[in-house]
This record gives structure tokens, sequence and C-alpha cells, in this order.
């Protein structure tokens, strides 16, 4: 968490000496809260207070990191809700793959080349849990020919070993370690792969992390072994909040499948909310993986960014070609307001929300977010003239002021401003524009 | 070596809520669905008993929809000709209670009909929604709330411009109301005390925090349901309501549910993708404290309820 | 048990007999005394307050009166009942309202009790007899003016522009080589060089004023002081709203508007037109025995405005000021002269432009901390200038921090149907009776009202909210039983005035708009010093004082303040209403030459808070856009009020 002035002010030397130009160390502290100044301009700080510092920004979960040709990162997270700050490295998406699959290559390869698009981001899968037996390092071989994403390895020790052989210089996830294979396990993983460890309990998971640590492997995900839905919300709850304490023995992401589960899009949507660094999933379905991969980037957004709405052309009421278009910004507040006023006046318009970087009209205005250029970029790209028959767009009240330079970028349009607030909307489009 | 798992305990609770009344308490359902009286966060069993688990209610219309997707056309088929037979068959598919929305085709005593119906033709408690503008939600939901008297409905949707009347009907005539505004913390609240303000026993009032859809802001819905039900447990009074949002209604509008054909082939099958899209909406917001989720696919309602049984085994 | 009781005061002289446990409000009302309660008898307003010179009575409220003056006998008139024989005297309405500890009245001006024009004034009035030139000493000039500075005053080094030069030869002549000259030297400096301002022939009255003026460019509204530099006093004020308003009421608009084709000349030139007319105005209200003050005989002025106030005057671009990364051109002005920026003051007199510490909290702010004392109090303070762009410091004069926030024009009259500056016409408080809704009022200078300044609407407000004309979220019931709660053009209003009792024949209303723009000022402001004190992790509650600024008339009150959740919910004795602090810092920088480095100092040290960083301001605000918060607990008094 990030410290005020007069925590920071507790760490400082307190002797207003004003080497660092301020006139007190209060008045740096407060710079230094600001970030309007660097800790290393006080010659005097404590070594103990840099390590306080700094550590008030570590995070207590470990970064763990799948290499292959491309990378796939979990942990570092801070929060236990998402609104205290937000949720780092997005949940990592494997396809489980059969190594006796004879159709193993066309599978990953098929899985490998899926790209979707949402709001302007191409979302892929992000890896592939491969399960073998004594055919793992052929498998290895295979896959490596359809993919250069990174590997969750599942087998027994013989397996695992042949597989990881197989992984020349990449950093792939041996699952899983419990009770019966800690040790080999282990000395398989250091230094060459990340471990999944597995346990009944959380007790029992603890002990063989610390176990496994104390072998030197560093890098572990924590498969919670809960038999169903409750138990395992429980138990990557409790995981997160004791992390977040700093019990370094459960410090580590943790890795579900869904791809066991009763109900496979339930589990993996629970999993996905609440707190796991890797889900498997049964097979590559793309009515499946799409909506998941969209409910990760919508609970990994940064909520202390504004509130916003995704720009385009809303329709309101059914509108018609002959129906007025509308323009306001993408702050959710702003759009909520005209939409519902117009919703609730039962009048069809075309609701034009264009990019403000989630700011409110004047905001947006005032930080050259919502000129005149921009709302006809809006009316252009969402292609509105194809809509409507006829071309009449309604300015905010509040940016009446652009309407002159609106009309120079959107010649054969008629630009009419609208009230100031929303509240007066209704009573606008009946009186004025019929 | 044993962990000692940190527990919360919280000074607050959600309150209790009843809707729809039996015979017994003067009404005419066969059973009434109680919601809230959390103590603890939700499905942390480990740390308090949930004593009421979430329940689905689905949304039916007083006429036939013109503008839903043929997939939700389909599944319905001849149930959606009337209001009733389409709430015995929402029955039938396993919704814990119906919700109703009036049109703004609909004439007060249409409206009254079209309820009394329901109310005839399934014994679920029932929830009953204007068609969303302010004159004519009063003028139909005034009617329908003296016509049903004693019935314990919830009537929708009280905004922050357009309450009191609503209040005020559903205050002499014993029912619920639905209080809603557009994700955010403080505006809840604000509404919540305003309706408070005006008499309304706090046991009436459920909260619609609103939320977008997967994909079109889901996550706002969902930040501000988890913030709310903290509140709630810290011991905000005006917080504690259980809640109820409407994950059928904003997934069936997006694209991705709505649209079969001109769209992505990445998008995958149109029908499993689109009950995903909405049980994968309603499901975040379980996970984040919904009380009433309203659906609108037989499916989705299905696997909905199977997921909050398995979310409620203590 | 009977009572007498008798009453006197100014006209009054009655006794009555009434039964024990009557109200002296009806006890007055028996004697046909009317003792005014605009609240309505609720033991709200303070209005009626008496005192009990004899006798035993029992009070059963007190709000609103301190423990002093229950002390000599005050008492609400419709909150305490006789309890023995007894004797009350009415005070004249205006004792009263004086007496009342919620309004905070503004203090007089008075010159800094150190003020000496010979040891600190930089511009100063000097005699000057030069030996005439003659044959045998044809030196020119202005050498031998410049050798006069150095024999007679100790001057090395003077300057002088061309102007001067040109009508030097013959004022020096006009005067027979007796002349007064009028000088700035920078008296800080070690080595200090002057200036020449003016030349006069003659032997000028070493007692005449040497005029300077103090000027604050608000984005509302301008004003600016008048004042002697010789004995300090403030002579004349006059203030105007900024005449640059009919290009937008706020910084952004002004800023937009100015980048573009010849925005910034026309921007430029309305602010000199309003500056100029005050000067103007200023000048008249000036009563001197001897001849008129015309404002180029001002010789110095100094400046406090906001960043972009002070870059549009200068005619600097202030486009980036809007524009993130939102650095200024320039934060510390050079001095200049009239003539260069267009003040039609004299045109060599010193212009000192305040310096600012960053794009959204300017000279305005500086100068605030100045006068508020702010940077040299020894507690935590806080300071909150309620005004178009709401800014706020924390501190003491160990630390500074402050931030700036949005809060628009509504506090200053403008962006409100029937909102005005506080000057003459104006209502400045309005009551409102629980039982009746019909409100009461008090216009600046009496008279019919012609609108409602800041005062006025923040007590307009919280009397509609705890009579309940309007509900928390600041919507008008219009069930409410009176002909004054009706359906206007923008959803519910009430009526203060109807048109037969106004100035204008028209209504004076208070619209859901206005309601609207009232509700976000404030939250605006109350959001932007609880996020900074959070920030910075010093609890309100822990804030020794608060100091207030703002263009209000005389007074701001308090308690009404609070009710609305404008200031937070703390004892009334921690607040001081300061009234305009930027041209009063503005003014003890014109006077004093240390207290213009203290504004530099202040500058320097202030450490300002980026609110937009993330969401708290955000979240701040939305929950402040209630009545009073959505928090009630943080409103302890406002809930106890509403109970009653």
């Amino acid at each position: 968490m990030a410290l005020s002035g007069i925590q920071i002010y507790k760490m400082l030397p307190q002797t207003n000496c004003k080497e660092c130009g301020f006139p007190t160390c209060r008045a740096f502290a407060m710079k230094l809260a600001a970030k309007q100044v660097e800790l290393g301009t006080c010659p005097y700080v404590s070594e103990a207070s840099k390590k306080q510092l700094a550590e008030s920004a570590a995070p207590p979960i470990r970064l763990v990191t799948l290499k292959a040709g491309t990378e796939v990162k979990a942990g570092n997270e801070v929060c236990l809700f998402r609104h205290e700050k937000t949720f780092y490295n997005k949940t990592g998406i494997f396809i489980r793959v059969n190594a006796s699959d004879p159709e193993l290559a066309k599978k990953v390869a098929a899985a490998d080349a899926y790209k979707v698009n949402y709001v302007g981001m191409d979302f892929t899968v992000d890896g592939f849990a491969l399960v073998g037996d004594a055919d793992m390092a052929a498998a290895v071989k295979t896959v490596r020919g359809a993919t250069k994403r990174p590997l969750i390895l599942i087998g027994d020790t013989n397996a695992l070993q042949a597989g990881l052989s197989a992984c020349g210089g990449e950093t792939p996830m041996l699952y899983a370690a419990d009770a019966s294979n800690a040790d080999a396990l282990a000395d398989l993983a250091k230094g060459k792969a990340s471990l999944a460890v597995k346990a009944d309990s959380l007790d029992a998971l603890a002990d063989l992390t610390q176990k496994i640590q104390a072998k030197g492997v560093e890098d572990m995900a924590l498969d919670l072994g809960a038999k169903n839905m409750s138990e395992w919300l429980t138990r990557s709850t409790q995981v997160r909040r004791l992390a977040l304490k700093n019990f370094r023995a459960l410090g580590y992401p943790v890795i579900a499948f869904p791809c066991d589960a009763k109900d496979e899009a339930v589990a993996a949507a629970q999993a996905i909310s609440k707190y796991a660094g890797f889900i498997v999933l049964s097979e590559f379905k793309p009515e499946l993986l799409y909506p998941l991969l969209v409910l990760r980037e919508n609970i990994y957004t940064d909520p202390q960014k504004p509130i916003q709405v995704t720009p385009g052309i809303y329709e309101i009421n059914q509108p018609k070609p002959e129906s007025p278009v509308l323009v306001t910004t993408n702050f959710s507040i702003t759009y909520f307001a005209v939409a519902n006023e117009v919703e609730g006046s039962g009048q069809p318009a075309w609701l034009v929300v264009t990019d403000a970087e989630g700011m409110s009209v004047l905001t947006a205005w005032a930080a050259g977010k919502f000129d005149a250029e921009r709302i006809a970029k809006a009316i252009k790209g969402f292609d509105v003239a194809s809509k409507v028959s006829k071309k009449r767009v309604i300015l905010p009240g509040h940016v009446a002021v652009l309407s002159g330079e609106l009309e120079a970028e959107l010649p054969d349009w008629e630009i009419r401003v609208g009230p100031r607030e929303a509240v007066d909307l209704p009573a606008f489009m009946k009186q004025a524009l019929n | 070596m044993p962990i000692e798992i940190p527990k919360d305990k919280w000074p607050g609770s959600v309150r209790a809520i009843t809707i729809g009344a039996t015979s017994a308490d003067g009404g005419t359902r066969a059973k009434s669905i109680t919601v809230g009286g959390q103590t603890a966060l939700p499905y942390m069993h480990f740390e308090a008993p949930m004593p009421n688990k979430p329940v689905v209610a689905v949304e039916i219309k007083s006429r036939k929809p013109e503008d839903w997707s043929t997939l939700l056309m389909n599944a319905w088929g001849d149930a959606m000709t009337s209001p009733a037979a389409w709430a015995k068959k929402a029955e039938e598919v396993g919704a814990d209670l119906i919700v109703l929305a009036l049109t703004l085709a609909d004439s007060p005593s249409e409206a009254v009909a079209a309820v009394k119906s329901v109310l005839a033709a399934s014994g679920l408690p029932l929830i009953v929604w204007g068609p969303g503008q302010a004159e004519k939600d009063n003028e139909l939901l005034v009617a329908v709330s003296e016509a049903t008297k004693g019935e314990r409905i919830v009537l929708g949707i009280c905004e922050d411009k357009n309450y009191r009347t609503i209040v005020a009907t559903a205050m002499a005539n014993g029912h619920l109301v639905q209080a809603r505004t557009p994700m955010d913390v403080n505006l809840s609240k604000q509404l919540n005390i305003l309706i408070s303000d005006m008499g309304m026993p706090k046991e009436r009032i459920l909260m619609d925090p609103t939320t977008g859809a997967l994909g079109y802001g889901i996550e706002y819905g969902y930040s501000v349901m988890e913030r709310l039900r903290l509140a709630s447990l810290q011991g905000d009074a005006m917080t504690q309501f259980p809640m109820l949002v409407t994950p059928g209604l904003e997934a069936w509008k997006t694209k991705e549910a709505k649209v079969g054909e001109g769209v992505p082939e990445a998008w995958g099958d149109w029908n499993a993708r689109s009950i995903n899209w909405e049980i994968l909406t309603a499901m975040a917001l379980v996970e984040s404290g919904a009380d009433i989720v309203v659906l609108r696919h037989p499916e989705s309602v299905k696997r909905v309820k199977d997921a909050i049984g398995e979310l409620v085994m203590a | 048990m009977d009572h007498s009781v008798t009453f006197t005061g100014e006209n009054i002289n009655a006794t009555v007999t009434v039964p024990t446990n009557t109200l002296l409000a009806d006890a007055a009302l028996q004697a046909g005394i009317d003792i005014g309660q605009p609240c309505g008898g609720q033991g709200r307003c303070g209005r009626c307050a008496v005192q009990v010179t004899e006798g035993e009575v029992r009070r059963r409220s007190t709000l609103r009166l301190s423990p002093s003056d229950v002390e000599a006998g005050y008492a609400l008139a419709c909150q305490t009942v006789v309890e023995s024989d007894a004797h009350i005297y009415v005070p004249p309405q205006e004792k009263i309202e004086r007496r009342l500890t919620t309004d905070r009245v503004v203090a007089e001006v008075t010159v800094p009790a150190d003020y000496d024009y010979d040891s600190v004034q930089t511009v100063k009035r000097l005699s000057l007899q030069l030996a005439p030139p003659s044959m045998d000493d044809q030196t020119d000039d202005w050498a031998r003016l410049q050798t006069a500075f150095r024999l007679q005053h100790g001057m090395e080094r003077v300057r002088c522009s061309v102007g001067l030069l040109r009508k030097m030869s013959d004022v020096l002549r006009a005067g027979d080589w007796q002349t007064t000259a009028i000088v700035e030297t920078n008296r800080l400096s070690d080595n200090p060089t002057s200036r020449l301002i003016d030349l006069l022939p003659g032997r000028g009255d070493d007692y005449a004023p040497i005029w300077g003026v103090a000027i604050d460019i608000g984005t509302t509204t301008v004003s600016l002081w008048l004042v002697d530099l010789v004995t300090g006093k403030v002579r004349a004020q006059a203030a105007e709203y900024n005449g640059q308003i009919a290009r937008g009421e706020d910084v952004i608009s002004r800023i937009i508007y100015a980048s573009k084709n010849g925005g910034g000349d026309e921007m430029r030139q309305r602010v000199l037109d309003t500056i100029n007319n005050l000067l103007e105005t200023a000048c008249k209200r000036v009563k001197l025995d001897e001849g008129r003050v015309t404002p180029d005989q001002i010789v110095k002025a100094t400046i406090a405005g906001n960043s972009t106030m002070t870059h549009l005057l200068l005619g600097i671009p202030a486009a980036s000021i809007r524009l993130s990364p939102f650095v200024t051109a320039v934060n510390h002005p050079p001095l200049v002269t009239g003539r260069e920026i267009g003040l039609n003051v004299h045109p060599e007199a010193v212009v000192d432009c305040l310096p600012g510490v960053a794009s959204y909290v300017g000279a305005d702010i500086t100068a605030g901390a100045l006068s508020s004392g702010l940077d040299d109090a020894e507690d935590v303070t806080l300071f909150i200038d309620i005004g178009t762009n709401g800014e706020t410091v924390l501190g003491n004069r160990d630390w500074m921090v402050t931030c700036a926030c949005s809060a628009g024009p509504a506090f200053e009259g403008a962006g409100v149907m029937n909102g005005m500056r506080a000057t003459q016409g104006a209502i400045e408080e309005i009551w409102i009776n629980t039982d009746t809704l019909e409100p009461t009022w008090r216009v600046i200078g009496g008279g019919k009202p012609k609108g409602i300044c800041g005062s006025g609407l923040i007590s307009l407000l919280s009397e509609a909210f705890i009579t309940g004309v309007v509900d928390k979220g600041g919507n008008v019931k219009l069930e409410a039983p009176s002909p004054r709660v009706r359906k206007g053009a923008h959803g519910g209003e009430y009526v203060v005035a109807w048109g037969q009792e106004t100035e204008s024949g028209e209504d004076i209303v208070l619209t859901r708009v206005d309601i609207d723009n009232l509700l976000r000022a404030k939250a605006a402001i109350y959001a932007g010093f609880t996020v900074l004190a959070d920030q910075v992790g010093v609890p309100l509650e822990g804030v020794s004082k608060l100091l207030v600024g703002g263009s209000f008339g005389k007074y701001i009150n308090v308690e009404k303040a609070v009710q609305i959740g404008l200031l937070p919910d703390l004892e009334w004795s921690r607040f001081e209403f300061l009234g305009n602090t930027s041209v009063k810092g503005a003014y003890l920088a014109l006077l004093e030459p240390r207290a213009r480095e203290r504004i530099t100092a202040i500058a320097k040290r202030m450490t300002y808070i980026e609110l937009s960083a993330d969401n708290s301001f955000y979240e701040a605000f939305t929950s402040a856009l209630f009545l009073p918060h959505t928090d009630l607990h943080k409103f302890p008094s406002v809930v106890e009020a509403l109970r009653k």
C-alpha cells in the first residue's frame, strides 16, 4: 500500500537539515508521498527506512513465469478485492491435450492459431497442458512442432522427466508434486521448471511447499485439491488471505482444473474471478474460450481507471433511420445519464459514444479528449451515416462551442446543440427535433 | 503443520427479506422466498453459515417481445404467447421467482390482468417491472400495486429521479420495491436513504446496483457489488439490503448473445456461446454477492441453479 | 401560578401577566411585541434572541448561543419559558446577528501594525532641489537629477524611461528646479537599484497619498482594493464579474477560447476592461478633500490571479495548462509596467504579478496562504477557498500541501438562475418557516431583492433541506403543501420571492438545475479537502483551525454551510471566515517587501497534489453529492437538526 506523507515522515531523520532542498523533513515527506521527488535526495535516510519504503511496494505472492516462445506470468498480486488496487497478472488459460491422441498435432495447431478480437485487443490461448506417460518426450516434440506457447506437463515422475528433457531451454510447469514424489520432482524441477504442488488440505500443502522450497525450488503453483466449487472457493480465498498476510508457504499462484468440473464454464468463471493464476480447460472450444477470455479481461481491468462504456453506436428504443443521433462520451455515468433519460422518455434515438478515455463531457472537453475531430472520427468510424436517413447530430449543450468546428469536420451533417443536462433531453427531443 | 486460518468477524449483516405472501400471511403464493441474512462474505461457510441461498428469477413479459433473440424465442416457444403460460413454463424449468416486465403498450387494466393471470398460473413469488418510462411506470405500477394488495410482490424499478410514487404505493399495499442505481456504491446508498426517508420499512427494499454484461462493463457491477456487500458487513445500514441483478437482460442485449450470423468465427457456436455469455455474466455476479439473478434462457436457469447448489454446500 | 413579564427595548415597554411555563415568544405576542421568528419557532435561526435581565427562565434549547451569551442572559424567545416574574430586554436585530456564534463575519481590513512607509515601502515620493544650470555648469538635466538623487537621497543607481526623459526638462524648469520624484527601489537587494516612475514640478505634499492597488483576478469575480501607500489604508474597494465570463464560466473554456484565432487578445482585453472599469469605480469612491483620484495616479499594483488568469492577463499562451502534463508557461512572472500590459494605471507604474505553484494552484492561493497566516501557523490548519476552482491548502509553518478541484461559480452567484454577486439587492440570508414553508430573507442594503448571492444560496439550500422542501438527493418534493413548491421547466422548484416582491417583478426561484449546480460545487470542495487530508494522513478532526475564504459578502453562516455538507461538521469555534484572502494577500504584498518574499517562499514550499491521479476524488465527490453527505455519520449535528 502507498504510504501517506505523515507515515513517510516517521521514517525520515527528522533533522530538518535542508540538504534535500526542502525546508523541513515534513515538506520533503509530502513531496515523496506525491512522488515529486526521489528518496535518494535525502542523504541521511537510514537503510532500514529505505528497506521499509521499498517493502511497502513488494508483492506477497511469488511471480511465477512459464517460458517458451511466449511467456505466461502469474502471481505478484497485492489484494483480495480488485477495487482495492487491481489484479495484475491475468489468469493463464491452458488447453489440455493428450500425448496419446493421434490428432495431437492438429488439435494443438488449431488452438494455437486461435485469435479473437475484443475491443481492439487480440486474445489467444496461453499454453497447453500435456498429459502423457511413456510417450511424453515424443509428444513434447510433436507439440513443439505446432506451438511455441508454454507447457504444463502432467504425468508421473518418469513421464515428467522425459518430457522436461525434451523441453530444451524453456521453463514449463511440472504437475504435480504430492507427498509421495515431492523430493524427486523438486530435484527434477530445480532450476528448470516451475512445480505444481497438490495436497488435500492447506496444512499439507504448506508443508509440501516448505519442503520443496528447502530443496531449492522457488517457483511453485498450488493445486487446492478441492472436491467442489464451494470448497475450492473457500481454499482459494484462504490462500489469498494468508498470502497477503505474508504467510510465505502459501504465497504462490493457484492452478485450477475446470476441465474436471461438473460444469466447466461455471468452474472456469469462478477460477478466473477468484484468484486462479492458471486454469486448464478440457478442450479447445471457441464458444467457451471467447467468453472466458473476455471475463478475464474484464476482471483484470484496472478499476482505478474511470468507469467506461465501450465506444460505439448504441440503439435506444429501437431507433429508425429518421431517429436523431445523439453524441456523448464513454464515461459510464455520463452514458447512463443520457441513455436512461432517453430510454425513459420512450423516444427512439441513436447514441454515439465516443472514446473520451472515460471522462465526462466537460472533463473530456477540458482535457482535449472530446473535440470536433474526435466526434467526427466516431461518427465516421461507426458508420453512422449508413444507419440514418437524416444526417443530423445533437451535441451536448456543454460543448456548444464545438458546433462550428464540427460543421467543418462533417460538412454534410446538420449540427444541432442540445441541452446541457441529460434531464432536459426528452423535452428537447420532443420540441426541438420534431 | 496446522495453519491458523484467519476468520473475518463482521459487525454487520444483510437484512433477510421475504418476497411473496402465502395464504397464512394474507397472500396467495404457494411459498415465499427469503433472501439475504448473511453475516459473512458469499459462501465463506467456514466463517458463518449462509442462512439463505441466492435464487434465480426468470424474466417474462406481458406481451410477446419482438426484439428478443430467436434463440430465446425457440427455447420458450408457445409459452411466450401468454404471460400465464410463460410463467408456468418458467416454474417448470426451475425458476424460484418470476419477473413480469410490463410494456409501454399495456394499459393499467391490461397490466393488472397480466399480473393476475401470472399469479393464478404460478404459485411463485412475483416481481413486476414497469416499462421503464417514469410516467408510465407510475401509472401501471400503482394500478398493479392496488390490485395485488398483500401479495408482497416487488415493484420495480425505483430510480433516483422517480421513486416517490412507487415507494408510496408499495408502502400502502404491503409490497416491496427494487431500488436501481447505475453501478455506483454511493448512488446505491443514496437511493436507499431516500426510500427509507419516506418511511419504507427496511425489510421491504431490494437494491439493484445494475450490472453490465460480460464484455460490457461487468467488472464495474462486480466490484460495486463486492463493495456494497463489504459495506453491509462492516455495519453500514444503508447497504444492508439483498442485491438483485439482471444478467439475463444485459447478456441478451449483447451482440455476442443475440446474433448468430455475420459474426467472427472465433466466437464459436452461437447457441452454446449465448448461453455461456448469460451464465458467465450471472456467475461472476453470484460470486460477488448477488442474492437474486434474473435470467432469460431455460438452460442458463438450470446451470446457474446447479452451480449455486454446489456453492452453498458447506 | 402567574408571572409578570416586562419587555423593554427600542420603543418597547410593556408588561403582561402570563402563566408559568409560557414561552417568551408567546408572552411577547400577548404584549403586542413582534419578535421575528423566521424559522417558525424551531430554535434554528436564533433571530429571536432576547436578554433576560431579571427573573428565572428555562431554556429548552440554546442552539446558536455561546456559553457567554447564556451567561449574559441571552435566550431564544421561541425556546425559553418563564418560571418567575421577569424583565426581558429585546435587542435590535443587528445586535443579535453580531452575537450569533455561527455567523462568521469577515474581519475588517486593518493596516498591518508594523507597517512603516518610510522604512519598507518600495515606492517612494522624494523631493529634490537641483542647482539650476548655468554657463559654468552645462551638465545635462538627467545627470543633474542623478546627482541630486545621489547627494540628497544616497541613491547611486537610478534608471529612467525614454517617456520620462521626454518630459523631464519641462518639469524641472516648471518647478524652478524644485521637483518631486516617484521612485521604485528594490529594497531587499544588497545593491539596490531604483527606477523613476514619475517626475512632478515643485515640492509635493509629503503626506499626500501615493496610490497603489491590490487586484484579485478570480475566474468569476475580479476584486480590487485602492490603497494609500503612505498610510497603508485601503481607501476604496470594488468588485465585478470578470468580463471573460462571456467566453466561458470556467478556466478551461477560457483557455480553449484563448487558444483559437485572436481569442487570446480578446480574453486579455476583456479582463483589462473589467480591471480598468473597476479602477475608475474605485477612484470615484475615494472621498478626497483636494481633487479627484484618477487611475493614472496609481503607481504600484500587485496582482493575484490563478495561473490561467495571470497568463491571460499577460497575453501568455495558456494552452499547456489544461493538457497533460499540465505545466504553466511561467509560475513566477517578472515585474512589468502598467504600459506593458495595458493597465490604465500610471504607464510607468510597477506591476507585480504574484507567483503561483502549479497550473491549478496560482497566486490567488499563495496570496491566500499568506493572508490567512497558514504559512506561519503552529498547528495544522486547513484553508479552503470557496471559489470557482475550490483550492485547498493544508499545513502549517513546517509543510503545506495543496489541491484544486473544479467547483464552478455557483457560490459566487453565477451559473444559478437568480444568482448574483454579494452586492446591493442580493438576498444574503434566508429562513424558511417549518410549518408554512414561507421564507423570510435579508437583503444586502435593504429594499427589494434582485437575486441571491453565495451566502444566500447556502442558507437557502440548507433551509430547503432542513424544512423538507427538498429531499437528501436535492429533489424538490412536489407534494409539499405550499404554493411556493411547483413544477418548473427543469423539474421541481421553490419560489423564494414572488414577482410583486422583487426588484425586477419576476419571481426569484431555486430551480432543480440550480440545486444540482450547488450540490456539485459543494461536493467538489468537500471532496477536495477530505481527499487531500486523507492522502496526507491527517484526519479532519486533527485540524486545529479551518480558515474559509471566498467572495461572500461580509459573512458566511457556518452552521448552514455544514448542513449542506460544504464544510465539515466540526465545532463552529474552529472556523474563521476571512473573506477574500487573495486580494488581502495582494494588499499585504503591496505594502511590505517581507510579505512579498513570503509569498515567493510559499510558492516554493507548497506541494501540489493532483486529485485526478486515481478514483478517490471521484468517489469522495459522488458521496458528497447528497445532503449533507451519503455517510450521514460524518454529520452528526445535521442528523440531530433533522431529527428535530
